[in-house]
């Protein structure tokens, strides 16, 4: 009843960010302490706090801190990424994986090692943005062509056959070239797994970035939920408010994909999600998508962490079992594709 | 024709009923043939079979054509390359990819909708998933074809309840399969990485459709059920186009339209899974091998006849540029059409966008 009283739930909102912050404390303490060898989470505490040099410290802070910090870049970024994806497209079933951008970005990065041998992770991270701008560029022309007949539905199924393309060709080039192969195996597919601490470092600035654009662009994008001719109305520059969030969300999705590979749904469920708990202006979605993205993500890594020991799942296939139904659930209703 | 409308397909005076036909007559019996569908059956034919001719050549010892003829009618110094090593994976490409053509265009006509085909919309997953299973179990390959069935059907049940309501002309149907088919998909890894490392190897190279090391007991396998469903195939064949017609239309002719439409649907999955589960995801085949007939026939039904060997002459293609383009290493056939194949689905989107 509060909704109604409230008006979308405006008293609630301090509450569910708070609430999504405290999720996010429990999933990085979860990633933190789970795994092959699972370690009290007051241990975990100590050996963050009190390093002694014992073993437990040292797979606290070498192994998995590494691995959690950048889940949480990860995670943030797939997350807003989705959120500018979904506002800039107004297409509900928007997701960098579904729309095709991950995978031009994880090309980007195996082109990367493969033609140019660059073995650091700020090359990777500069290809995977240019992958991701050209994909991203390619989808949105697509758009743009059939925006007056074609539905969400239409332009996510083109998003996802360019996606199975671009995959089909990063399959073919790691098959053909070993050295390539045995270099992106590290980067894997969409796993957060073995990752050198300074990953999350080199992924910090573009995150940083990121999140700022799309802060910045929140109110423009509220204006142009309302359709063009209103966000000129409203005073927005149109034209800015959609460069800058089309440049955060290659930018993220770009820095991402290079940091753990292509990692679907975390930024199409969590949008949804966001927009179910704060209503629909951009500046709350985007603040609990930053804190529900990294916990979605890392609570999928801890779960692939602990199903098949000691093998372990990755990360993307976990969020795509969790995501997967979710995407089946938006194309059920039938709210989806009167657009 | 209006009615129709999920095939975008103009009707120009040549394809009414009585034009381009002729009865052919002999004794008792008298058939209808459709000139253009005989012609194109035709030039499939003959590509088809140089297209065999160059891809059992062609390799890592080149043999010109001639000796190929010599060596397949067991003489000539080549006979163990053609005969032993080339022919078994040729002779199981062309099956997979008639089978999947044949899946594809029965699909095709019974929802009315030219992007669903069973790989696209989660059944090759399904019975992906299934094989997987039996792997990584350890059960011998004989196993393989019945769970297959078993997993091609559950996830076409699956398909039709969470997205056929609105039918399955729609393209929310296709993206609730791709949906599905994506879940399916990371299940499969789920149970590649818990199971034994060997046995999970094993299952992850034959998921990515290749026909290297597989031959002739694949080819039986695959060929002998589908042989005793050819009654069941002429059957569909005719089934098919007052199947496709508007419901009302079709019941108007006296036709059940939501059984008959189960059962075709039913024989595609069948198909589909059976060739999945010898050569693992050869992607895309199902979608385009119809499509092309279409094309080529100039029909909005192409003859079965025609997508089975369209699919064909498109898997022993894909199947040729794998594994030279790249010698000495072999792409899986499955690599190749998932790349092209891709693009000719965004092809087939863009066209219809006013829909």
């Amino acid at each position: 009843m509060a909704r109604v009283t409230d008006r979308g739930g405006r008293a609630r909102r301090p509450v569910v960010l708070a609430l999504s912050a405290l999720l996010l404390a429990a999933a990085v303490l979860a990633s933190l302490a789970a795994g092959s060898r699972g370690i009290a989470p007051g241990h975990v505490l100590d050996a963050l706090l009190h390093p002694d040099g014992g073993e437990e410290s040292t797979i606290v802070r070498s192994l998995r801190l590494p691995r959690t910090v950048t889940g949480v870049a990860a995670g943030a970024a797939l997350a807003l990424s989705g959120v500018l994806m979904q506002a800039l497209t107004r297409n509900p079933l928007a997701d960098p994986r579904i729309m095709g951008v991950t995978s031009g970005a994880s090309l980007g990065v195996v082109l990367a090692i493969s033609v140019f041998g660059l073995t650091a992770l700020p090359a990777y991270i500069w290809f995977g943005i240019a992958g991701a701008a050209l994909s991203g560029t390619f989808v949105y022309a697509l758009a743009a062509r059939t925006r007056d007949g074609a539905s969400p539905v239409t332009l996510a199924l083109a998003g996802t056959a360019l996606d199975a393309s671009l995959s089909g060709v990063v399959v073919g080039v790691l098959t053909v070239d070993s050295q390539t192969f045995d270099q992106y195996r590290f980067w894997a597919v969409g796993s957060l797994a073995g990752r050198p601490p300074e990953v999350a470092l080199w992924l910090l600035p573009f995150v940083a970035a990121g999140v700022v654009l799309a802060f910045g662009a929140a109110r423009g994008l509220d204006a142009l939920a309302l359709g063009d001719d209103l966000a000129r109305g409203l005073g927005r520059n149109v034209g800015m408010v959609r460069l800058a969030a089309a440049v955060a969300a290659i930018m993220l999705t770009g820095a991402a994909v290079a940091a753990a590979g292509p990692i679907g749904f975390v930024g199409l469920a969590v949008p949804h999600l966001a927009r179910g708990l704060v209503g629909a202006g951009h500046r709350w979605v985007l603040a609990v998508s930053v804190l529900l993205g990294p916990a979605l993500l890392l609570a999928a890594d801890v779960i692939g962490r602990l199903v098949t020991p000691p093998a372990e799942v990755r990360a993307g296939v976990v969020t795509a079992l969790i995501g997967a139904p979710f995407l089946i659930m938006l194309v059920r209703r039938a709210r989806t594709v009167t657009a | 024709m209006k009615t129709s409308a999920a095939v975008p397909f103009r009707p120009s005076a040549r394809s009414h009923p009585a034009a381009g036909r002729t009865v052919v007559r002999a004794g008792p019996l008298a058939f209808v043939v459709r000139r253009r569908a005989a012609a194109a059956g035709l030039l499939l034919i003959v590509l088809t079979a140089a297209a065999t001719l160059v891809s059992l050549g062609v390799g890592s010892t080149f043999i010109a054509p001639l000796d190929v003829v010599r060596a397949l009618a067991g003489d000539g110094p080549s006979t163990v390359v053609v005969q032993d090593l080339r022919l078994p994976r040729i002779v199981l490409g062309l099956a997979v990819g008639a089978v999947l053509g044949l899946s594809g265009a029965l699909l095709q006509a019974v929802s009315r909708n030219p992007l669903a085909s069973p790989d696209v919309v989660g059944v090759s997953q399904g019975a992906g998933l299934a094989a997987t299973l039996v792997m990584s179990a350890g059960l011998g390959s004989a196993w393989l074809g019945p769970f297959a069935l078993l997993g091609g059907l559950a996830a076409a049940a699956a398909v039709f309840a969470v997205s056929g309501r609105h039918g399955l002309a729609a393209h929310r149907f296709v993206l609730g399969g791709v949906a599905v088919a994506l879940a399916l998909k990371a299940l499969t890894e789920v149970f590649i990485v818990g199971a034994d490392p060997i046995e999970g190897q094993r299952a992850r190279i034959w998921l990515a459709g290749s026909l290297a090391g597989l031959g002739h007991r694949e080819t039986l396998t695959l060929l002998v059920p589908v042989l005793l469903l050819a009654p069941v195939l002429v059957w569909a064949g005719r089934a098919m186009d007052t199947t496709a017609l508007d419901d009302d239309v079709a019941r108007g002719l006296g036709v059940r339209v939501v059984r008959r439409r189960l059962a075709l649907a039913g024989v595609a999955v069948v198909l589909a899974a059976l060739a999945t589960s010898q050569a693992g995801a050869v992607d895309f085949v199902a979608l385009a091998a119809p499509q092309l007939a279409r094309r080529l026939v100039r029909a909005e039904r192409p003859p079965l006849a025609c997508a089975a060997l369209t699919g064909a002459l498109l898997t022993v293609v894909a199947d040729l540029i794998a594994r030279t383009a790249f010698a000495p290493v072999q792409l899986p056939v499955g690599v190749l059409t998932a790349a092209l194949g891709g693009p000719y689905l965004l092809w087939l989107l863009v066209r219809r966008r006013n829909r």
